[in-house]
């Protein structure tokens, strides 16, 4: 018995459709279904999920659109060809555009405009006269290719109503077809489809009443069961078919080209480009070229011209043209950015000639995949590039892509709680148990810990069902920066819609379906630290007449490595996490190379893939380094025979295993998915058995196929690799030399790096560089440098932006208004810049007004308190006549009490997030040394495995993916920090202190690594109660976090192209495998 | 402490909202209290505390002391915990009461030691201004007592100066008394005590006339009426009508009452007859119709009153529509003149016109006795309290689920409905619990839940 099912709804209908593509496809294809119509409502978000989804499940995808019309008529669509899918594409760009983003607004005539070439299925409700007056509409516009569809409610009268029907449609003339409404693959999901109702629709479940989907059995039906149920109607049964038929259009057929880059008259692209490119090599080479860049720039442009991607190139290009015209720093990464031709265009920094990099995954010709080419941008310039390319491109041809934003433990909590009706305290303490963005839910046992009584049934529905949410979208987000750019008009390809943000625009589908359709794709990234280097080298130039540019800075300086090496990288790129920092003196680098290792090694797949401890070891010489065959050492010699970048794992399995790039290809993306889908297998043995064809032991060969599995997604490829290594090293440069300058411009770019300015200014300071308060007669907004008597290095003296709350218009107005003489009062201050009173208030709590004026804090404030809205005209009047002002009322001098030292320090933190009075540590010594605890500086000072105990205020908390559930604590006092080990099951035991506590007192026992020490904690206490008093006041101690800290600011995807630790929530297509082994599942593992 | 943070000390915590209407409440009956038993001048000082104007009273419970003595006494007696002070000035008495506890009775002329060290909280501030003078430094109600005055009030305004006179004594407090609400009444007195219920009835209407005019000068109208009926020997017959809107009309309002005259005992006579209309409302008066064909909307308040009367409030409803697709709860009573109700708002919860539901449902559903085909055929015949009835025709299923968030039970459960007639013509509202497929659905049995007709 045949059947195509034409009306589902995947989750992409967000908060609608309870199931995903694949998890339909999967059911479909048990079920015995021939062809799944994806029909979501007014998007085509998740059509290239299913497209993927088909295809492994062997099901044919039907695409299709669930129109909801603006009178309410629902209508279903389906594309009989590439024009009639344009047609669609353009039909949702223009609902969109008109609905504004998240909504969709179409009417009749929209759709009559569009109709040529489409199926369409009337869903009526009742068979009366707004149904006909539908159909009677539909046929008018559809003609032959109208429908109306016949749908099973499990209602009463619903064979009356589908008779009514079927009668009303022989009447007009329309045939019937059968439908089944599907809005989730299997009927346990219906559960928590009345669940994402109630998200939907805002309110609880007791509350939702008749919201819900009132008609039953949504879930995916076998074929002959359909056939059982509309057995009166096997006309319209055959028809799912009949349309299935019809509906060819796939998505393979979606071909992609290249923008037109606007070349030389009479010049094709590739000519262009290669003029360009001699043309840059003569400027980047005053000196001549050296014959090995020739040689890779012939090469590389010969293959350039065999794979026709010349275009894409002149498109990088002419952005990172633009870009240097605005005066932004711009970096380019990637596999094709770190080639020859990118250097002297001018795209990235890494000079081929001194760097041997890998050309590989760029070259594979089979893959017949666009270039990839991502371009960092300082983030706070990164709009300008993005508005010109919008309109140098023009807004038909340029979008944003998507990002599907999804249920995190968090959230689903969250939405989950709320739905069920917990109370929101409640729902706050759940969700304060749980990583922010993991995505592994909360625990029984947090629930437990909590003292919360896990037999309430509401509160453990809450638990299960917040699990299964995680995961599921929950809306379009646009992505950070990745641009697709075509030549015919994009909304030719798909919806269109406008983003959140002002002129921009995105398209439906997110990075990875793009990917799948192989277009092409600009990432036009933001990131904080080449904002910071602009500044750098800005300050750098103005106050120490040195002019330099990331690809001049001195190379190779060995003061810079030394520096490196003992681990001193606070605040530089990269390098300045506590994983790295404890790698620094293990890999102990003294060239740029081993940068670019570092930069790779400290990464969940070597680490996963146990790599490390092997490098290590042979780096260290306690190793011997062999080859067991010259491919593999070919492969394999600048990391001493182990892969450590994905570029490597893919050469050895064509190298050693005769595989062939796209298998390799293949293989990687397979990997990435490995533990979701099992088809791993299938390139297990292909890869073992290749070896040992090849001459490699058995074993041997099981080693390296773990050791690549370890990899997945998780690899790091060494073109990234360079490109981060280049950045790190420069700001290493900078910090090196000129420290005072890398100070001022990270505070500058702030927030950014993995610390917080307090931990920024100490730092310099331990430099020996001075840092003076924010003052209201010398700061500027910014940081700025002034003349430091002691030495040759500046001070840095705090700008207005550190102050809490401070209006930047406010500080410019005080700033200029002080720029003819400084002020000699609050009350001049305010008379002349005429700034609020609440700007006033702000500075007096950040304590501006003592350097200058001698006003301590309450001072200040006592003083601005007597300030009125606006000056009495007649003193503003005196003043101005003889250029003094005149106080408006001289009275006694208050008597106030002095601030206590240790209140000082707490306000300074409040209101400016650091301090340079005491470390608010030494106002607790005395009862700290009551409790045995020694000083961080006394304790790092031990011999190994002492036992010890310190105590700090927490820095950092990371859980890096790479650790194995291991979590660092960086932990500081006024002698210095200490770097704490924990151990996962201390960490469970201990979880509500490690997740909460502001300082801590740590039992531990010390761990020399050569000359990192580390303390591995055996027992932690909640010093919060105890830091609290130091302000006397008894409130919370306000402790910034700096964005390194992990349980606050979660572990976002990160922009900078790192692995994403969050799972890859969808199956990859793989052509060989068979269809069996992919199961529906209910969610998506880790 | 957050509620959820409390829950987890002790299992079991029952949470309640605050409710600072009913606790204001509280606190005026309080003061009405003490103003009968202590002193003339008594008032409420919300949210806490209770001021009373002890000047020349005292001595009346033996001095100070034993006054303040008393007064804890009697509040503890009824289950309050209180601690009361006494002192030359409201102000000190309220500082000292909240912020000093060792201390009971403050001299007059020792003010000064007394509140010196107090927390400016014990000063009667605006809550804006302590975190602004914290700020500054100041802690004490010294550290303000010591400051020049004019800088003060520029940055402070008024209020500091006030406040400091006031607990200095400076300036004087007046206490406001509370003032017993009155409730519209209306009293007869008799000479002659009366029994006959004729003329009881008689002078109920002459209440009734007086209540209705107190009631019309303040534009209000009676929800419930007490009328008080005191004996010669100083039993007190009580009656007590209710009226489902508020009401002014003198007939209905008699009728009501005279229809209860019957449960008056009236013993040796009755010398005093006092009518309260005890709970009020403002009436509302409707426009008359135009008289232009539209229909004047029935008013069947004066039924409703009439019979909830005799049977008891509590018997008199109605149905009206919950949104539940599960029948027995689909519907639920509500009083008589309620609004529709809807659990959701903005829903308009009614039973939909093209879902037949029968009028009758049997609660519990019987089990019936059935052959029917699997999975979702209608049943060919079945036996009820034992008759055997053969269905000629059937519409179903209708397919309905459990609703999963109320129990574990509910949770896949699942009914399908069936309507069916028999060849008598009569029709029956069957279901099978389970869905004909998956045993989880349920037991896959039979039962009748209504008749139609």
């Amino acid at each position: 018995m045949r059947y195509a099912e034409l009306q589902c709804a995947s989750h992409f209908s967000f908060l609608r459709g309870a199931s995903s593509c694949e998890e339909l496809f999967g059911q479909a294809a048990a079920c015995g279904i021939e062809a799944l119509a994806i029909t979501d409502r007014n998007s085509l978000a998740g059509i290239v999920r299913a497209h993927e989804a088909a295809r492994a499940n062997g099901v044919r995808l039907v695409v299709g659109c669930h129109l909801q019309l603006t009178d309410d008529t629902n209508l279903l669509v389906y594309p009989t060809d590439r024009p009639a899918y344009s047609r669609l594409c353009r039909l949702l760009s223009i609902g969109k555009r008109r609905g504004g983003k998240g909504r969709c607004r179409l009417d009749w005539e929209d759709v009559a405009g569009h109709a040529e070439g489409q199926m369409a299925i009337l869903v009526p409700d009742r068979a009366d006269g707004t149904t006909r007056r539908a159909l009677e509409r539909t046929a008018e516009i559809f003609g032959p290719q109208a429908h109306l569809g016949l749908t099973l409610r499990r209602r009463p009268r619903d064979q009356m109503r589908l008779h009514d029907l079927s009668r009303l449609a022989e009447e007009t003339g329309v045939s019937t077809v059968v439908t089944h409404d599907v809005l989730y693959h299997h009927p346990d999901r219906r559960i928590l489809q009345d669940v994402v109702t109630c998200i939907r629709e805002g309110c609880t479940l007791d509350a939702l009443g008749f919201r819900r989907e009132r008609s039953a059995d949504r879930h995916l039906k076998r074929a002959a069961e359909m056939h059982r149920l509309f057995a009166a109607y096997p006309d319209a049964l055959a028809r799912t078919l009949e349309i299935a038929d019809r509906c060819r259009f796939s998505l393979d057929e979606l071909s992609y080209q290249y923008p037109d880059e606007v070349s030389e008259p009479g010049l094709s692209p590739q000519q262009t480009l290669a003029r360009l490119t001699w043309e840059g090599a003569a400027a980047r080479y005053p000196d001549g070229l050296p014959d090995k860049v020739r040689r890779s720039l012939e090469h590389e442009l010969r293959l350039i011209g065999e794979l026709g991607y010349a275009p894409y190139f002149l498109t990088v290009h002419s952005i990172v043209r633009f870009a240097r015209s605005q005066d932004i720093l711009c970096q380019g990464r990637g596999s094709a950015a770190n080639s020859a031709v990118c250097y002297v265009l001018g795209i990235t920094a890494i000079d081929p000639e001194r760097n041997d990099l890998l050309f590989e995954r760029f070259v594979s010709q089979e893959r017949r995949e666009p270039p990839d080419i991502d371009v960092d941008f300082e983030h706070e310039r990164r709009e300008v590039v993005i508005q010109w390319i919008f309109e140098t491109y023009g807004r038909n041809h340029a979008a944003l892509c998507a990002t599907v934003i999804r249920y995190r433990s968090r959230g689903a909590l969250r939405d989950v709680g709320k739905a069920l009706g917990l109370s929101e305290d409640l729902i706050k303490t759940l969700s304060s148990q749980v990583w922010s963005y993991s995505s592994e839910g909360v625990q029984d046992s947090h629930v437990e810990e909590l003292n919360l009584n896990l037999e309430d049934r509401r509160l453990r529905l809450a638990l299960d069902l917040s699990r299964q949410l995680i995961g599921f979208p929950r809306h379009l987000s646009q992505h950070p920066g990745g641009f697709v750019l075509t030549r015919d008009r994009l909304d030719d390809l798909v919806p269109i819609e406008p983003a959140a943000m002002n002129d921009r625009q995105v398209i439906e589908w997110d990075k990875d379906d793009i990917d799948a359709l192989k277009f092409m794709k600009v990432d036009v990234l933001a990131l904080g630290m080449l904002s910071c280097m602009k500044r750098g080298l800005d300050l750098l130039a103005e106050h120490k007449d040195i002019t330099l540019d990331l690809a001049t800075i001195p190379a190779e300086d060995p003061k810079t490595y030394a520096m490196i090496r003992r681990a001193d990288t606070l605040g530089t790129f990269q390098i300045e996490s506590r994983a790295q920092m404890a790698m620094l003196p293990r890999i102990r680098p003294r060239t740029f190379y081993d940068l670019v290792i570092e930069v790779a090694i400290v990464r969940p797949g070597p680490i996963q893939g146990d790599m490390v401890h092997p490098y290590l070891r042979r780096r260290e010489g306690r190793e011997p380094v062999v080859y067991p065959t010259p491919e593999l050492e070919k492969v394999l010699g600048k990391t001493l025979g182990v892969p450590l970048f994905q570029e490597q794992a893919m050469r050895v399995a064509i190298e050693c295993a005769g595989f062939t790039a796209s298998e390799a290809d293949q293989l990687r993306r397979a990997m990435a998915t490995f533990k979701v889908t099992g088809g791993v297998s299938h390139f297990r043995d292909k890869l073992i058995d290749g070896m040992v064809a090849r001459g490699y032991a058995a074993d041997f060969a099981e080693r390296t196929f773990s050791q690549l599995e370890g990899f997945g997604s998780y690899g790091f490829p060494e073109s990234h690799a360079a490109s981060f290594a280049l950045i790190a090293y420069a700001s290493s440069w900078l910090k090196c030399h000129h420290p005072d300058v890398f100070c001022a411009a990270l505070l500058n770019a702030q927030p950014m790096g993995f610390y917080a300015p307090a931990q920024i200014v100490r730092d310099a300071q331990d430099h020996g560089v001075e840092v003076r308060p924010v003052c209201i007669n010398f700061s500027r907004w910014d940081c700025t440098l002034e003349a430091d008597t002691r030495g040759d290095r500046l001070a840095i003296r705090l700008g207005f932006r550190m102050v809490r709350g401070l209006a930047n218009a406010a500080a410019a107005r005080l700033v200029a208004a002080r720029s003819e003489r400084p002020f000699g009062s609050v009350d001049e201050a305010w008379r002349r810049a005429r700034v609020p009173v609440q700007d006033l208030v702000r500075l007096a709590e950040a304590d501006a007004f003592r350097p200058a004026l001698g006003l301590e804090r309450r001072e200040a404030l006592w003083a601005i308190r007597a300030l009125r809205d606006e000056p009495l005209p007649l003193f503003a009047a005196a003043a101005t006549d003889d250029g003094e002002p005149v106080s408006e009322v001289s009275e006694p001098a208050p008597s106030l009490r002095a601030m206590a030292p240790g209140r000082q320090v707490v306000e300074d933190y409040t209101h400016t997030g650091l301090t340079l009075r005491d470390h608010p540590l030494t106002f607790l010594r005395d009862e700290l040394q009551n409790r045995h605890v020694m000083t961080c500086a006394e304790a790092t000072g031990m011999r190994d495995r002492r036992l010890t105990r310190v105590a700090g205020l927490v820095l950092v908390r990371q859980k890096p993916g790479s650790a194995k559930g291991v979590m660092f604590i960086t932990i500081e006092d006024e002698t210095g920090v200490a770097n704490l080990v924990i151990w996962p099951r201390l960490y469970e035991e201990q979880r509500r202190v490690v997740l909460a506590a502001s300082m801590l007192i740590v039992d531990g026992r010390v761990q020399r690594e050569g000359e990192v020490i580390h303390i591995v904690a055996t027992r932690l206490h909640d010093g919060s109660d105890l830091l609290a008093s130091v302000g006397e006041g008894g409130e919370a101690f306000p402790l910034p976090h700096g964005r390194g800290d992990e349980v606050h600011h979660g572990s976002l995807p990160d922009p900078r192209g790192g692995p994403p630790r969050n799972p890859r929530a969808r199956d990859i297509f793989i052509p060989d495998l068979e269809a069996t082994v992919i199961q529906p599942r209910t969610r998506d593992f880790r | 402490m957050a509620a959820s943070q409390a829950q987890a000390l002790v299992p079991g915590l029952q949470v309640h909202d605050a409710d600072a209407a009913g606790d204001a409440a509280a606190l005026d009956r309080l003061a009405h209290w003490a103003q009968r038993h202590y002193a003339p001048v008594c008032a409420a000082d919300g949210p806490d505390g209770l001021a009373i104007d002890a000047t020349g009273a005292a001595h009346l419970k033996g001095g100070e002391a034993g006054f303040l003595a008393d007064l804890e006494a009697r509040l503890a007696a009824a289950g309050i915990r209180a601690r009361a002070v006494m002192a030359p000035t409201y102000g000190t008495a309220h500082a000292v009461a909240r912020f000093a506890p060792d201390l009971s009775i403050v001299a007059e002329g020792g003010i000064g030691r007394t509140i010196g060290d107090l927390p400016l909280a014990a000063l009667r501030l605006p809550d804006a201004l302590l975190p602004a003078l914290s700020r500054l430094g100041f802690q004490t109600i010294l550290d303000l007592e010591r400051q020049p005055r004019g800088p003060l009030t520029l940055r402070f305004g008024p209020e500091i100066g006030r406040r400091l006179d006031q607990a200095y004594g400076r300036s004087f407090e007046p206490i406001t008394a509370v003032i017993d609400q009155t409730l519209p009444r209306a009293e007869r007195l008799f000479a002659d005590p009366i029994g006959a219920p004729e003329t009881l009835a008689r002078y109920v209407a002459e209440l009734v006339t007086d209540l209705c005019l107190a009631l019309e000068r303040d534009g209000l109208g009676a929800r419930r009426l007490d009328l008080h009926c005191q004996r010669v020997d100083h039993r007190l017959e009580t009656v007590r009508v209710a009226t489902a809107r508020p009401l002014r009309d003198r007939r209905r309002l008699t009728r009501l009452l005279c229809d209860r005259i019957e449960t008056i005992a009236p013993g040796f006579g009755i010398e005093r007859m006092t009518l309260i209309a005890s709970i009020v409302d403002p009436l509302d008066w409707r426009a008359a119709p135009s008289g232009l064909g539209e229909a004047e909307a029935p008013d069947v308040s004066g039924l409703i009153d009439v019979l909830a009367n005799r049977i008891g409030r509590d018997r008199l409803y109605r149905l009206t529509a919950v949104e539940s697709d599960v029948p027995e709860r689909s519907v639920r009573r509500t009083a008589p003149l309620a609004p529709d109700s809807a659990t959701a708002p903005g829903s308009t919860a009614t039973w939909a016109s093209d879902w037949p539901r029968p009028a009758r449902l049997f609660r519990p559903p019987e089990p019936v006795q059935t052959l029917a085909l699997l999975p979702d055929n209608p049943p060919t015949h079945f036996t009820w309290r034992g008759v055997r009835r053969r269905i000629r025709r059937a519409d179903g299923p209708e397919r309905i689920h459990g609703e999963w968030a109320r129990s574990d039970a509910e949770l896949w459960a699942v009914r399908d409905y069936f309507q069916v007639e028999d060849e008598a013509g009569e029709r029956f509202w069957l279901f099978r619990a389970g869905d004909g497929e998956d045993a989880r659905t349920g037991p896959q049995t039979w039962f009748i839940h209504g008749k139609f007709g």
